[in-house]
């Protein structure tokens, strides 16, 4: 098990630079996601520590270790690729024994240990057979099973999921969930999808436009975004601008339409404007007239275990998530329960 | 719809008969009894073969040519090869230009390059001597042949593929070798036998390049025809296409199924 720690890493092609100053530390066991859309940098960044991009300033430490000047096939890494790019022309247990045989292990402990591999993701019955022949989740199992046979320091995934249908890509989440947590090994995930990096891992990292803008918990950012673009990024969220007294005191007050008031944390760095958000299933419907806004059901959606509303009120349209049976027609007037507890102050974006 | 379908099979047969009654005729003219290239034959016997092979210029000839053109392509294989490989993978904004300078022996005339080649030689003092300049002409243009076939097998497939054999340990070299060459095995077994029939088969640069001493084959073929007319030529020319054929034959049973 290794740590990985980057420690201002930039990478520049000449122009904008395509990252701007990355420091991040990985533990030992860890499983963290770089999220975030496409052109912010995430790949750029697993790239680097894969070594097939040089970096223009700052060091990658595996264990303390500086590795950034080294050659990608020194640096001891496991890489999954988006396209897998498994050897056309090797078979299922040839693609396995490729890192061996490069690492001049005895033949018979190869033979050996990628039949383990095989086992570990359960293809052992496909061992003889071509990655042409297989189906998109069979050959992600097989490129999994690549880079974990030669046990690497970490493993790099690149959008491994991208490829596959919507069922399989939840089968395979909890596949390389639960294969990561029995190897434990430190694993670095790239995706777009919040989805994905929520359910998984331990540590997101959320990135924009070549800067990390927030790394917690998968709860932490999701509950408690530092900014409008990151709360909006892994979920569906409500910004209210609400008048704010106070702020960077440890609590601020909030004074509601109509005079009522609600006192919530303070965010740690004051911002130059604040909005206060609220997830949409931390709304609650009440009647018409109750609760701390006023409103009318502009559309329902029913999800099956759950109703989505849009709900008009003086703040704009606020999306609104319900259990099924609480039930509202469209063009009704309704009263919307804010949870103190659960809202939270985010930066305003600039361009809002 | 019936008629029309009847037309375009009479239509193939005519194409087909078109390109290949000329090489008929040439196979068939080689197997004349009599003393002179006719058609249709006067008689079959294997008499001009005998005499072709008993003849050391014509021998030497198709020697010259298979070893010329078997280096040409070996020279062209690897140059070609490489530059594919920065075309593909690594030429960004110059690709284009690239790859029009690469092709340009197949675009301009065969004459020019080699006119062209006559000066530059004598211009760097070598001439026409060692046959580096003959060599040279024939590497340029065979070079297209490769580039071409090369890059079509490497546009297909996934740098990735590369890019993984290095994160499992291998080195550049390694990469190339265990995983690039495989896949693009289909397109240099093309490019190789395009190479070796278009340096087999080329006349102009052989021509004007080739200097004194021993002549590749159609060279000879066409000093000969100048003073004689026998069917010894068809019977050489029939061996040549037999060479050429088994060349493709053998390429395809090796790798044309794959990939």
């Amino acid at each position: 098990m290794t740590e990985v720690s980057l420690l201002s890493l930039v990478k520049s092609y000449g122009g904008a630079p395509a990252l701007r100053g990355i420091s991040l530390s990985v533990g030992h066991g860890q499983f963290v996601s770089l999220l975030g859309p496409s052109g912010c940098g995430k790949s750029t960044t697993l790239r680097c520590i894969a070594g097939f991009e040089e970096v223009t300033d700052g060091r990658i430490l595996f264990d303390g270790k500086d590795i950034s000047r080294k050659l990608p096939e020194k640096r001891d890494i496991g890489m999954v690729f988006q396209s897998y790019a498994l050897f056309p022309h090797l078979t299922v247990a040839q693609n396995l024994a490729f890192g061996l045989e490069m690492r001049k292990v005895p033949k018979a402990q190869i033979a050996e240990r990628v039949a383990r591999t095989l086992d570990l993701v359960q293809l052992t019955p496909y061992a003889e057979r071509y990655p042409k022949a297989l189906s998109g989740g069979q050959q992600q199992r097989v490129a999994l099973g690549r880079a974990l046979v030669i046990e690497p320091a970490i493993l790099l995934l690149d959008e491994p999921l991208a490829n596959l249908d919507a069922k399989l890509r939840d089968e395979m989440r909890g596949f390389i969930r639960d294969l990561q947590k029995r190897v434990g090994i430190t694993t670095i995930y790239v995706t777009h999808d919040q989805n994905e990096a929520m359910t998984m891992s331990d540590l997101v990292v959320v990135m924009f436009d070549g800067a990390i803008a927030q790394a917690g918990t998968p709860e932490e950012i999701y509950n408690t975004p530092s900014t409008e673009a990151v709360a909006r990024f892994v979920g569906n969220a409500n910004i209210l601008d609400l008048p704010a007294a106070n702020p960077g005191a440890g609590t601020i007050d909030l004074t509601l339409p109509g005079g009522a008031s609600l006192t919530i944390p303070a965010p740690e760095k004051p911002a130059a404007r604040l909005g206060i958000m609220a997830r949409p299933e931390q709304i609650a419907l009440t009647g018409a007239g109750q609760g701390h806004l006023g409103g009318r059901v502009t559309r329902r959606l029913f999800g099956g275990g759950y109703i989505d509303y849009e709900i008009a009120t003086d703040f704009g349209v606020l999306a609104v998530q319900t259990p099924a049976n609480v039930l509202a027609d469209e063009g009704q007037a309704v009263g919307l329960l804010l949870d103190p507890a659960r809202l939270w102050p985010v930066a305003r974006d600039a361009a809002a | 719809m019936r008629l029309a379908e009847a037309l375009l099979a009479l239509f193939r047969v005519l194409v087909y008969i078109f390109l290949l009654a000329p090489i008929a005729v040439v196979v068939l003219a080689s197997f004349n009894a009599g003393n002179f290239l006719t058609f249709p034959p006067q008689g079959l016997s294997l008499r001009w073969f005998v005499t072709f092979l008993q003849n050391d210029v014509f021998i030497d000839a198709i020697v010259y040519s298979a070893v010329l053109a078997a280096l040409a392509t070996a020279v062209s294989l690897v140059i070609g090869t490489m530059a594919a490989l920065y075309y593909v993978r690594h030429a960004g904004k110059e690709a284009e230009t690239v790859r029009v300078l690469l092709l340009l022996p197949l675009i301009l005339p065969e004459i020019l390059t080699a006119i062209a080649l006559l000066f530059f030689f004598y211009q760097i003092g070598v001439g026409l001597e060692h046959r580096i300049a003959l060599f040279t002409g024939h590497v340029l243009m065979t070079l297209p042949f490769v580039f071409l076939n090369v890059t079509t097998s490497l546009q297909g497939r996934d740098e990735a593929c590369e890019l993984a054999a290095r994160s499992l340990g291998a080195s550049r070299m390694t990469a190339f070798r265990r995983v690039t060459l495989p896949l693009i095995a289909p397109g240099l077994a093309t490019g190789g036998v395009f190479a070796f029939i278009i340096s087999f088969d080329t006349f102009g640069i052989s021509f004007i390049l080739k200097g004194t001493g021993s002549a590749p084959l159609p060279i000879q073929l066409y000093d000969y025809l100048r003073f004689n007319f026998t069917p010894e030529a068809a019977a050489v020319s029939t061996v040549s296409i037999i060479f050429t054929l088994a060349a493709v034959v053998v390429a395809d049973r090796l790798f044309g199924r794959k990939g």
